[in-house]
């Protein structure tokens, strides 16, 4: 049994009769990035959702902490594609929203919490603002300043800058790295891009077309480190993984990604 | 703004044509009397036939079968989302009912109900509640789904779901519709209102048609026209006020 924060154990899926996710085995470190690449629809996201409890393996299982998962949890929350801040809600409340539920701190803590992802996450201009008031990739940042106010100490992220403009993207990417290290955060990435995986990921888990196994696993911080400041999408090393990858799923996974 | 003056300079256009072809003696003033002579039954009728009572009547009659009506469909609206087993028991049932023309149910009301108050609310209740429940329906299916398990993941219970996301995210929407389905009940009123009726707009325009007193049934019409204007106006304002953050 593979050992880790997060642990798949002889995890499968399937919706009815269609296979998604094959058996598998596979364990994650804490404080670590790990992206799930692999062409779409391919079963990565359905393998993530499972670790957050949304879905449920149909054999198998998935433990975080030594712990099996058995639901939704706050301590493992979600970040989307689509812009789910709620609408009807201003910048500050929507990050309120994922500190609602929770009894066990106070108003001074929650308020303080608040404070520091407004500041951390460059949105205290907006607090105020309304989510159609804001831009996309400010309303990203919004959702995942939420799910770490709920106090995750993992965040499972599905294609989260797929919907934003290069420039946003990039520069999103880089702050998410930068947060991830600074509050010691476990990330599971969901993406089909093999550059924005080799630039955020200590760890890549490449997969095959559905139903979904590992093709490969990709010590990527061994060769880039753990810090990714913008210049290294332009040095030798990062092309050389890049194309790397990119072969492995030319010739392992049958498409291009 | 410029909106508005255009929308007041054409209803002025329509009238003003109205009061020329009438005038101009181009069609029978029994069955087209001018706007000036409808303003002046109205006024009559406001004066000396206690219009205002009857106004009165017929509006409390369409809240009461609306609220009703409300109080039922969304509840029942949003059970029949949430649990697979209440929309497969319900929604064929509801469709069909939904398809049936209110005039038809008349006689079976009245065997039912006989001619009094409960009729007529029972009528208008039909008229909306089939309609609106399929709408609330339709709403709840729309949630979503990242909203529903955003909240999950935070720690909500799915009541608070509920509350504190699904209802929320659906509250223009069914505000629309409560605004629209209100209109739908108001139109149900002739047809409530001339069974055996003694009171309401209808009952008014009815007597009216049986002396041919044609601008008096003008005014019948106009004046509830005027009233859905009104009530929807003031909801859009509600609406407005309500959800600013849209």
């Amino acid at each position: 049994m593979a050992s880790g924060y997060i642990q798949f154990v002889d995890t499968a899926k399937c919706f009815g009769p269609v296979d998604v996710v094959r058996k598998t085995d596979l364990g994650l470190d804490r404080n670590s990035l790990v992206v799930f690449l692999g062409p779409s629809g391919c079963g990565k996201t359905t393998l993530m959702r499972m670790v957050g409890g949304l879905d449920e393996p149909s054999s198998g299982s998935i433990l975080v902490g030594g712990e099996r998962v058995v639901g939704p949890d706050r301590r493992r929350g979600m970040v989307f594609q689509s812009y789910s801040s709620f609408p009807w809600l201003t910048v500050e409340k929507n990050i309120a929203f994922g500190m609602r539920y929770r009894k066990d701190i106070g108003a001074a803590e929650k308020a303080e919490r608040m404070r520091h992802y407004l500041e951390l996450f460059g949105l205290a201009d907006f607090a105020g603002s309304y989510p159609n008031r804001i831009s996309g990739g400010m309303r990203q940042r919004v959702a995942i300043a939420r799910t770490l106010a709920a106090g995750s100490d993992v965040l499972l992220m599905d294609e989260p800058f797929g919907a934003l403009d290069a420039l946003t993207r990039e520069r999103l990417q880089v702050e998410l790295r930068q947060i991830q290290i600074r509050e010691e955060k476990t990330v599971i990435f969901v993406t089909h891009d093999v550059e924005e995986a080799v630039f955020l990921a200590d760890r890549i888990i490449l997969f095959s077309r559905r139903p979904a196994s590992v093709v490969a696993d990709i010590d990527v911080a061994a060769q880039l480190g753990p810090q990714r400041p913008l210049e290294i999408r332009e040095t030798q090393k990062f092309f050389e993984l890049r194309n790397k990858i990119l072969h492995l799923i030319r010739n392992q996974t049958g498409v291009v990604a | 703004m410029a909106e508005s003056a255009v929308s007041v300079a054409a209803a002025a256009l329509v009238v003003a044509g109205w009061e020329l072809a009438a005038r101009a003696g181009i069609i029978a003033p029994q069955f087209l009397p001018s706007p000036s002579r409808v303003v002046i039954a109205l006024w009559t009728m406001l004066t000396e036939q206690n219009l205002v009572w009857h106004v009165v009547v017929s509006t409390t009659r369409v809240w009461i079968a609306f609220l009703l009506a409300a109080a039922m469909a969304i509840p029942i609206g949003i059970m029949m989302s949430s649990y697979r087993i209440v929309g497969a028991a319900l929604e064929p049932m509801i469709d069909f009912i939904r398809y049936l023309p209110v005039p038809a149910l008349v006689p079976l009301s009245i065997i039912w109900f006989g001619v009094g108050e409960e009729t007529k609310i029972f009528l208008l209740w039909l008229g909306t509640f089939f309609q609106l429940v399929l709408l609330v329906a339709d709403d709840m299916r729309r949630v979503p789904q990242e909203f529903v398990e955003v909240a999950r993941t935070v720690g909500a219970s799915s009541r608070q779901v509920m509350t504190d996301v699904a209802l929320r995210w659906m509250g223009p929407t069914l505000i629309d519709n409560l605004r629209i389905t209100l209109g739908w009940c108001w139109t149900y009123l002739i047809i409530a209102e001339i069974v055996a009726a003694d009171s309401g707009i209808g009952y008014v325009i009815w007597t009216a048609r049986r002396f041919v007193k044609t601008p008096e049934v003008m005014a019948g019409v106009v004046v509830i026209g005027l009233i859905g204007l009104v009530t929807d106006q003031l909801l859009r304002l509600f609406h407005r006020r309500l959800f600013r953050y849209l």
